[in-house]
């Protein structure tokens, strides 16, 4: 059963730009993930590739990245997530953790 | 060719691999070591077509009556002092010796662990193995050539103490029972929760977690598998001419774990290992004068 | 970035490999090296279907400590237990390779002032040991690491930090043995074979490795100390790490390699000595080889904050 991939493709309606060239968070511990953004010029749009281990869990990983670009508004973005069964809770956690400390970090 | 299995057989090798008779066992040079401390390690001068070599086996036969977890060829706290110490002893008396004159140590290597008790733990086993360890790594630096052959089982810590620091590694093929490995592959099964079967069969691909010689030889962890006892005597002997070739020619890095890890690339079997250590190597140049 | 000021305060035990990176060299000064972004994960693990981490679960960097430049090698502990594969294990070797070279060019460029600006090696050690998904080529690292520390004596130190959620076990339980210093928490644990597997291969009777006291005591910070295979204790804060690294890399190399428990002869004769002590002492407990050095209340030790036991502790 090798790793899977996902990949998501997702354009918030009020597109604010990632405003660092990049940001990492997390760690692949167990129920945990580790996240990448890095800019990338998408026209407003955000790609997501999430790297993960657990089998059929697709569409959740959809509702919850959909729900967190909602929220955060935030484009222009290249996320790749490494997950080891992280719950859809730590996923919001760790996505907002990420967007919002990046943004503080740019100000 | 005729299979005769090793395992358990470490004094019958050292009479197959050096000249007859030739083997003194706890005398190396002027000093007798005593022959009641690592009874597990058997350890002294020898000749291999005339040559003297110091020789570092196991006995699988032995119980060490001091230390209760030490039989079945298993490195204790004794037997790793020991076998360090007859090491160090080994380069003393060679230090005023030129490459190429120094004499090689031969390990002869058939161990399923090192010792796994609470006195061991209370004590420090790590520092036993690592001293061993140490002095292997000095030897081959200032010019010993050192040559490790897996004639049974050289298992995970007992395998990176008596084996793995060695310039070059030799292990008898497959076909003799030679076991070589961290954990067997009913272990990583339980571990990574996958068929043994699926497992065998992603080893053919990869090497890297499967159990046995002629996977270590394809991660360049083993230089040569030998076929036949008899052959033992004559690759252990042309591998001691060609390490020392290396030596002499000033390349340290060509043989021994560095090497190993080169010849893995080589073969396919370690693809990562140099583009980490160059990206790392390229990411500080562009720093390094801020730490200068 | 965490904020390094507030970095210092936090606990070692509970650290993220990349925060220790950060905290024990000085402020602002880390560089990090074959980080995530380069996206060097284990080509092994995909296959077995198991999770990836860009950084392998090893943080490398580089830093500095006054003048010194300081290799860092972090592991992380929550990632596979820290184990080591062969992109971590590469890691650690490169780090080795850097401090080498520029050992080399320091001491071309700066020869008057080698001591001062002495390289180190550092690794906040988190680890179990070989990977087993990647055994194989974890194996082989270590014997790499082990042949790079040899390679480095005579030149520059390598210190060991031991005080994270797994401890050192497995065959980096012998690479921390060897490198020249070692600075352990109370919490820290070192040895090589770790508490389940004793149970395992020897029953629940030689070692119940539920007993968390059991395992402290036999492989802790206050008995590593007390036997001297740990050369410092200290509080568990990064702070306290980074001070000590401070004052062990003011100190000229000729003092800092005194450290040492292994790696000369004379090192080995006097371990062995210990070793038939050991058997003359025959202890049930580490307690009783605490007892032997000279400790009184030996059954308080555990119990003590790291400034009461040093300012009593007996040593070997």
């Amino acid at each position: 059963m090798a790793l899977r991939e996902l990949n998501f493709t997702f354009t918030p309606e009020d597109p604010r730009p990632f405003p660092l060239g990049w940001s990492h968070r997390g760690v692949v511990g167990s129920g945990d993930m580790e996240v990448m953004f890095e800019q990338a010029d998408l026209g407003g749009q955000v790609q997501v590739k999430v790297c993960t281990p657990v089998v059929g869990f697709d569409e959740v990983w959809e509702r919850v990245l959909d729900r967190c670009i909602k929220e955060s508004q935030v484009s222009d973005v290249s996320i790749e997530i490494n997950d080891n069964n992280a719950t859809p809770v730590v996923v919001a956690m760790r996505m907002r953790q990420a967007i919002e400390e990046a943004r503080k970090e740019a100000e | 060719m005729t299979v005769e299995v090793m395992i358990g057989r470490g004094r019958d090798a050292i009479d197959m691999v050096v000249d007859p008779g030739s083997f003194h066992e706890n005398q190396v040079g002027d000093v007798t070591f005593p022959d009641d401390i690592g009874p597990g390690a058997v350890v002294g001068e020898a000749a291999i077509d005339g040559r003297d070599v110091v020789v570092i086996a196991n006995d699988a036969q032995a119980f060490n009556d001091k230390f209760p977890v030490v039989y079945f060829g298993v490195i204790g706290l004794e037997e790793a002092y020991k076998m360090a110490k007859v090491v160090y002893t080994t380069i003393k008396q060679d230090a005023d010796k030129p490459v190429g004159e120094k004499r090689p140590l031969v390990l002869i290597v058939d161990t399923p662990g090192n010792g796994p008790g609470k006195i061991e733990e209370i004590f420090g086993m790590n520092k036993a193995t690592g001293s061993y360890q140490l002095a292997l790594a000095e030897a081959r630096k200032s010019g010993h050539p050192v040559i490790a052959l897996v004639i049974g089982r050289a298992i995970s810590g007992a395998f990176l103490c008596h084996g793995l620091q060695a310039d070059h590694i030799l292990s008898l093929s497959p076909e003799f029972g030679t076991m070589i490995h961290v954990m067997p592959i009913t272990s990583i099964s339980r571990i990574t929760k996958m068929d043994i079967e699926r497992l065998e069969e992603l080893s053919k691909e990869n090497p890297v977690f499967a159990a046995g010689p002629q996977f270590f030889y394809q991660l360049g962890g083993v230089d040569e598998l030998v076929e036949n006892v008899e052959d033992m005597r004559p690759v252990v002997a042309r591998h001691i001419t060609e390490v020392e070739a290396a030596k002499l020619a000033g390349d340290g890095d060509a043989t021994g774990p560095m090497g190993h890890g080169t010849l893995g690339e080589e073969r396919g079997g370690r693809m990562m290992r140099r583009k980490v250590i160059e990206r790392m190597e390229d990411e500080f140049a562009s720093v390094a004068q801020r730490y200068l | 970035m965490s904020d390094w000021k507030s970095l210092e305060a936090k606990s070692f035990y509970g650290a993220s490999a990349r925060e220790r990176a950060i905290g024990i060299v000085d402020e602002g000064t880390f560089t990090e090296l074959a980080g995530p972004q380069n996206r060097m994960s284990s080509p092994h693990l995909p296959v077995l279907g198991e999770a990836v981490e860009w950084d392998d679960g090893c943080v490398t960097g580089v830093g500095l400590i006054g003048k010194h430049p300081v290799f860092v090698i972090s592991q992380e502990g929550r990632f596979i237990g820290g184990a080591v594969g062969e992109v971590h294990g590469a890691k650690m070797v490169g780090a080795f390779v850097l401090a080498r070279q520029m050992y080399d060019r320091i001491k071309e460029e700066h020869p008057d002032e080698l001591a001062e600006r002495l390289p180190a090696v550092v690794i906040s050690f988190e680890t179990g040991g070989v990977r087993l998904h990647e055994a194989n080529a974890g194996l082989l690292a270590h014997a790499e690491v082990m042949d790079q520390i040899q390679e480095s004596k005579g030149k520059f130190p390598v210190i060991s930090l031991i005080g994270s959620k797994v401890g050192c076990f497995g065959g980096m339980g012998f690479v921390a043995a060897a490198t020249d210093v070692i600075v352990m928490s109370d919490l820290g644990r070192l040895g090589l074979t770790g508490p389940e597997v004793i149970e395992q291969e020897m029953g629940k009777d030689e070692f119940d490795s539920a007993d968390r006291s059991l395992v402290y005591r036999t492989t802790g910070g206050k008995h590593k100390y007390i036997m001297r295979d740990a050369n410092y204790l200290v509080e568990d804060t990064l702070g306290d790490f980074h001070d000590q690294l401070t004052a062990i890399m003011d100190a000229p190399y000729d003092e800092i390699v005194k450290c040492r428990r292994i790696g000369s002869e004379e090192l080995v004769d006097e371990q062995l000595a210990l070793a038939e002590l050991s058997v003359e002492m025959a202890p049930k407990d580490a307690r009783d080889v605490w007892a032997y050095f000279g400790n009184e209340d030996v059954d308080q030790i555990p119990e003590m904050t790291t400034a009461e036991f040093l300012a009593v502790a007996k040593r070997r």
